[in-house]
């Protein structure tokens, strides 16, 4: 860093004003106060430089205190935000319909550390009651054995167990529960836990059995329906040779009035036997005359709601799609509801059979539209295969089927309820694919103003 | 002089028996198999006593006896029908007809209502 400086004195003030060695003594002073002129102008440097270090190592430290404040809130606020956050779930769970409990599965008794306020509700147990028991033990002494047996073993092997069964509230009430059990790991992946989610599914249950039980109401209705109108139609066609059996028997009688009495006492027979299949006929058609329809004031919106609630799970089951397009504010119709409900069912299933040869055809579309001022109009539109020109005029009357196992009277039932109602049924190829079935019921008058 | 029966039944069978029955009564008797062959045969004021059945394709008999009545012709009907409602008998004679008989039809009621209807 320092450098060797040399002085040398100009000539001129050499030789004649300085001795040699005067002259050297001076060159060495001066050398002397340049170095130490030199060396303290580098000190002098290096001081300013020293002091920039230094601030600089002042401002890298106050950064640094910075940084560390700035660390120590980032880790403040994590904390602040995982504890948010098990609140959040903490209320989220206890907030849940569903029931939820934790079971410790290092134990061997099935422990419960946690179950949340619904696990209560669902159970009727405290939570001081449910804290520390055995799991399986809220399930009440009646429960299913097997099946208490069959979680036991599907969550000890580290599989999660889905089921339904029947449990018992404290005060010994009945009640389904759909129960999912899953194993909780740590880090090593050893079971630690094991968290459940159980739903009370009682009142769903009842639902649907109340469903079904409407659907074979229904379906009796419609058998019994089908069987008063075959057996009309057949008392019919049975009636028409009786009548002529009796004729042709009443005239032989008179033409051989006098004669043969053999062969009058075997006309006589024939007339009695004639008369007694009558009499047979007469009183079966009694049996099964039909009740008279229970007409009230019906929305036709609702009725279709209904009614497609009961045959949903077949029309799920087959795979395909129903769409609905009912116009709001529909007016309401005069009707037997049980036997509209008959007729959309009826028109819903053949839609649906005519549908299930082709898997490509899913979709299915109910629409009701107001015709006009007098008259709603209900449309069941299938992308099905369609009706044969053919078979157009015969589609409505009795016995009439496509089907293999067809008894040929449900459209003919349903286009006499409809007629019965004041309106009409009637079919209609669509120009793409499929048909549509449509009927019209007049609006009740009294009820538009 | 005995009286003309028309009959119109869609079953040929029983315009057959029919036929035989009454013609052993001495009655002159033409059957038909629909309303409109009757009507295309028979003018309205050709007389004779018409047995109608009530169900038909095409023309059913309460239609058929609307149009009798409608053309002013004073023709007497007597309804006759399988199926028997409650009220067959009070619609029957609301309609202008002279009764209803349900089939099978026993052969002297039927000779008895005739022989009514042509005395009035």
């Amino acid at each position: 860093m320092k450098k060797k400086i040399i002085v040398r004195l100009p000539k001129k003030i050499k030789k004649p004003l300085l001795k040699k060695a005067t002259r050297l003594n001076l060159e060495e002073t001066i050398r002397q106060q340049s170095d130490e002129l030199i060396s303290r102008s580098g000190q002098l440097k290096q001081g300013a430089v020293r002091e920039k270090q230094g601030a600089a190592r002042e401002k890298l430290g106050a950064d640094r205190e910075k940084l560390g404040a700035d660390r120590e809130k980032l880790g403040a606020d994590r904390e602040k935000i995982a504890e948010e956050q098990i609140l959040i779930q903490t209320k989220a769970m206890e907030s849940a319909s569903d029931g939820i409990f934790i079971i410790d599965a290092r134990r061997h008794n099935f422990l419960i550390i946690y179950a949340n306020l619904s696990f209560q509700t669902i159970t009727g147990y405290t939570k001081k009651e449910i804290i520390g028991q055995n799991y399986f033990l809220i399930y009440g002494p009646a429960a299913d054995l097997r099946v208490i047996d069959e979680i036991k073993q599907t969550i000890s092997r580290g599989e999660s167990f889905h089921g339904e069964m029947l449990n018992f509230r404290k005060n010994g009430d009945k009640f389904w529960s759909l129960l999912r059990i899953a194993p909780v790991r740590d880090k090593k992946g050893n079971i630690t836990h094991y968290v459940g989610i159980q739903t009370d599914t009682t009142l769903m249950k009842q639902r649907n059995f109340e469903i079904e039980e409407q659907r074979e109401e229904l379906l009796h209705v419609t058998r019994v329906g089908k069987l008063a109108e075959f057996v009309s139609s057949l008392a019919h066609e049975i009636s028409q040779p009786l009548t002529a059996i009796l004729s042709y028997a009443q005239a032989a009688q008179r033409m051989l009035k006098d004669r043969e009495p053999q062969v009058q006492e075997i006309l006589g027979y024939i007339v009695n036997d004639d008369q007694r299949a009558a009499e047979v006929i007469r009183r079966l058609r009694y049996l099964l005359k039909k009740t008279k329809p229970a007409f009230e004031l019906l929305d036709i919106n609702i009725i279709i709601n209904d009614t497609v609630s009961l045959i949903m799970p077949q029309i799920l089951a087959k795979g395909k799609i129903i769409k609905f397009e009912l116009e709001k504010n529909l007016p309401l119709v005069n009707g037997d509801r049980i036997q509209l409900q008959q007729v959309i069912l009826n028109l819903i299933s053949n839609s649906l059979e005519a549908m299930e040869v082709d898997p490509g055809s899913h979709e299915l579309i109910i629409r009701t539209t107001r015709k006009d001022n007098n008259t709603v109009m209900v449309q069941v539109k299938d992308t099905g295969c369609g009706i044969p020109e053919e078979n157009m005029k015969k589609l409505f009357t009795h016995f009439f089927t496509s089907k293999p196992d067809g008894l040929g009277m449900g459209l003919s039932i349903s286009r006499s309820i409809v007629e019965a109602h004041g309106g009409h049924l009637e079919a209609v190829n669509n120009p793409d694919r499929g048909a549509t079935f449509y009927f019209s019921l007049p609006i009740n008058m009294q009820n538009e103003s | 002089m005995p009286a003309n029966i028309y009959i119109v039944d869609d079953d040929e069978s029983v315009c057959r028996a029919l036929k035989t029955l009454l013609m052993t009564y001495d009655f002159e008797v033409k059957t038909f198999n629909s309303a409109q062959a009757f009507f295309d045969s028979v003018s309205n004021n050709e007389p004779g006593c018409l047995l109608l059945d009530i169900h038909m394709p095409g023309i059913d008999g309460w239609e058929t006896q609307r149009r009798i009545l409608d053309s002013g012709s004073k023709r007497h009907v007597i309804f006759i029908s399988a199926e028997k409602k409650d009220d067959a008998t009070a619609r029957a004679i609301k309609v202008g007809a002279v009764g209803f008989l349900q089939k099978p039809v026993n052969g002297q009621s039927l000779v008895d209502l005739i022989n009514l209807a042509s005395k009035n």
